[in-house]
């Protein structure tokens, strides 16, 4: 089954010349982790994202579309990368869940994909 | 009939898990047992056959089979879906092997973490134990509909999300294990609550008793497995004593010890012996041990308060609670008296929040009577009260509270 693990971080989790750190460390832990599903063939996509001030959305509503600077949603926390797995069964998509470096508060949603 | 109806109760487990496993739905597991059920009343007219899960099996799996293909046929006028697995001659050369053993499969399934806390229980005891929808909302107090609803989803999310019908392996081993015995603890708390048994969560001990009685067996080197099935047991074997003749409630150490189930007591300190001997503690074994100590009383005749004071001492540390903390001080009070409990009663962290908690005034009243300032006690018992208390210990603590003004 392919599944897609979304990463929610605090949005002020790396500000700082600390929080600066804090990223290298963790974007090198996700280096090499890609890096090991890759070689076992398990990760079929994944990225990181650039943060939400970056974001633009385009919205519909009564067939009109409007585009805004922003996320879809003012939240605290945001969705920082993903990755993309095909693994057989929803516990080997939270082993590697569990694997996913995150800074404290961060959370790794795990949500199967429609196969068509 | 009611024979006929007991064999097929009798086999649901092993059946529905068997099936689950082998064609990973469990709706249809279901569905499948349900059709068997209906065939076999009808086929078994005196009497249910020398091997009836047997018998049920073999008739579900072609209900399952059946299934399958009228959804395949469904299906193939809407899209050009590929033949069902597996092929019917495979399925029936299957069906007619010894029935596989997977209801530890289907207890992991139903207590998997990804399933919302409170539902498990209710999933466990309506896939596994074959409770009907109906029971588990009224046990649960919620509306039928909104029942059905939670079991509908958890059922969906299982199948959508890729819940495996696997034993988990030994990394996920210890969460999942302590899910399970967790789940089985609430089902066991709804049955225990009922001393006389008689609501809605009558049939719940019977099953915990049968599930956790299964767990041990099919998991016999995990000591916290044994534990609870010990710890239930001994909890079932007092259930005869908890209450007087007028429906009071009747406290361990006052039960009559000829209305206990000393076949429960025997069977409980059995598992807790073999759990003692992995030589891994853990929360379970302790409360269980504590009723241990409850049952010894029948050899010794008085209760050995140091005992349980002590137990309760280690079960805080692994697994803190406030009712943990109130009953270590009223273990205290019996073990060195009333003004000791009191002190222990009085160190337990956020007062004010205690004072509004009946089980802490009912200790509180029980302590203060010892130390021999029943004026207090009496105001104790009447906060007690005033915090709307079940029947049974409505009318004991009324009747402790008049023993104190009289």
């Amino acid at each position: 089954m392919q599944y897609m693990l979304l990463i929610y971080e605090p949005a002020d989790a790396y500000e700082g010349a600390a929080g600066q750190a804090q990223l290298k460390d963790i974007v090198a832990k996700h280096m090499a982790l890609a890096g090991e599903l890759r070689a076992k063939g398990v990760q079929t996509g994944g990225s990181g994202l650039q943060g939400v001030a970056t974001a633009t959305t385009v919205q519909t509503r009564n067939g009109q579309q409007a585009i805004h600077d922003g996320p879809f949603a003012e939240t605290h926390e945001h969705l920082g990368g993903y990755y993309l797995i095909d693994v057989p069964d929803l516990d080997e998509a939270l082993a590697i869940a569990r694997r996913v470096p995150v800074c404290d508060g961060g959370k790794v949603e795990v949500r199967p994909l429609i196969v068509h | 009939m009611q024979a006929l109806a007991a064999a097929i109760e009798a086999a649901r487990p092993r059946v529905v898990a068997a099936l689950a496993a082998r064609f990973r739905d469990l709706d249809l597991a279901e569905d499948a047992f349900a059709d068997a059920s209906v065939a076999a009343l009808s086929a078994w007219t005196q009497e249910p056959p020398r091997d009836p899960a047997a018998w049920l099996w073999r008739a579900a799996f072609r209900k399952a089979l059946d299934a399958i293909r009228r959804r395949a046929v469904r299906d193939r006028t809407a899209f050009d879906t590929p033949e069902p697995e597996p092929t019917p001659e495979e399925a029936l050369m299957a069906a007619d092997a010894p029935i596989p053993d997977e209801r530890l499969r289907l207890i992991f399934v139903c207590c998997h973490p990804a399933i919302a806390a409170d539902v498990r229980a209710a999933l466990t005891l309506k896939v596994v134990c074959g409770l009907t929808t109906e029971r588990l909302a009224r046990a649960f107090l919620v509306a039928e509909p909104a029942m059905l609803q939670r079991i509908t989803r958890a059922k969906r999310k299982i199948a959508a999300a890729g819940v495996p019908f696997e034993i988990p392996g030994p990394a996920a081993w210890p969460d999942r294990l302590e899910a399970v015995l967790a789940t089985l603890e609430i089902a066991y708390a709804q049955a225990y609550e009922d001393a006389a048994l008689a609501g809605d969560a009558a049939a719940f001990a019977p099953e915990v008793l049968r599930l956790s009685g299964l767990l041990a067996e099919l998991t016999p080197a995990e000591p916290e497995a044994l534990g609870l099935a010990a710890l239930v047991r001994f909890a079932e074997a007092r259930r005869p004593a908890r209450l007087d003749d007028t429906g009071a409630m009747v406290p361990p150490e006052a039960q009559d010890i000829g209305l206990w189930r000393h076949d429960l007591i025997d069977d409980g300190a059995r598992l807790l012996d073999r759990a003692a001997g992995l030589r891994r503690s853990g929360p379970y074994q302790l409360m269980a041990a504590i009723h241990a100590v409850h049952a010894a009383r029948r050899e010794s005749g008085a209760t050995a308060w140091s005992d349980i004071v002590a137990l309760y001492e280690a079960l805080l540390v692994v697994r803190p609670s406030p009712i943990a903390a109130v009953n270590r001080a009223v273990a205290l009070g019996e073990a060195q008296g009333g003004e000791a409990g009191l002190a222990a009663l009085a160190a337990i962290p956020e007062p004010a929040r205690l004072a509004g908690w009946r089980p802490y005034q009912a200790a509180r009243a029980g302590l203060l009577a010892k130390a021999g300032r029943p004026a207090e006690a009496a105001e104790a018992l009447r906060a007690a009260l005033a915090l709307s208390p079940a029947p049974a210990e409505r009318l004991f603590l009324e009747r402790r509270l008049a023993q104190l003004t009289d």
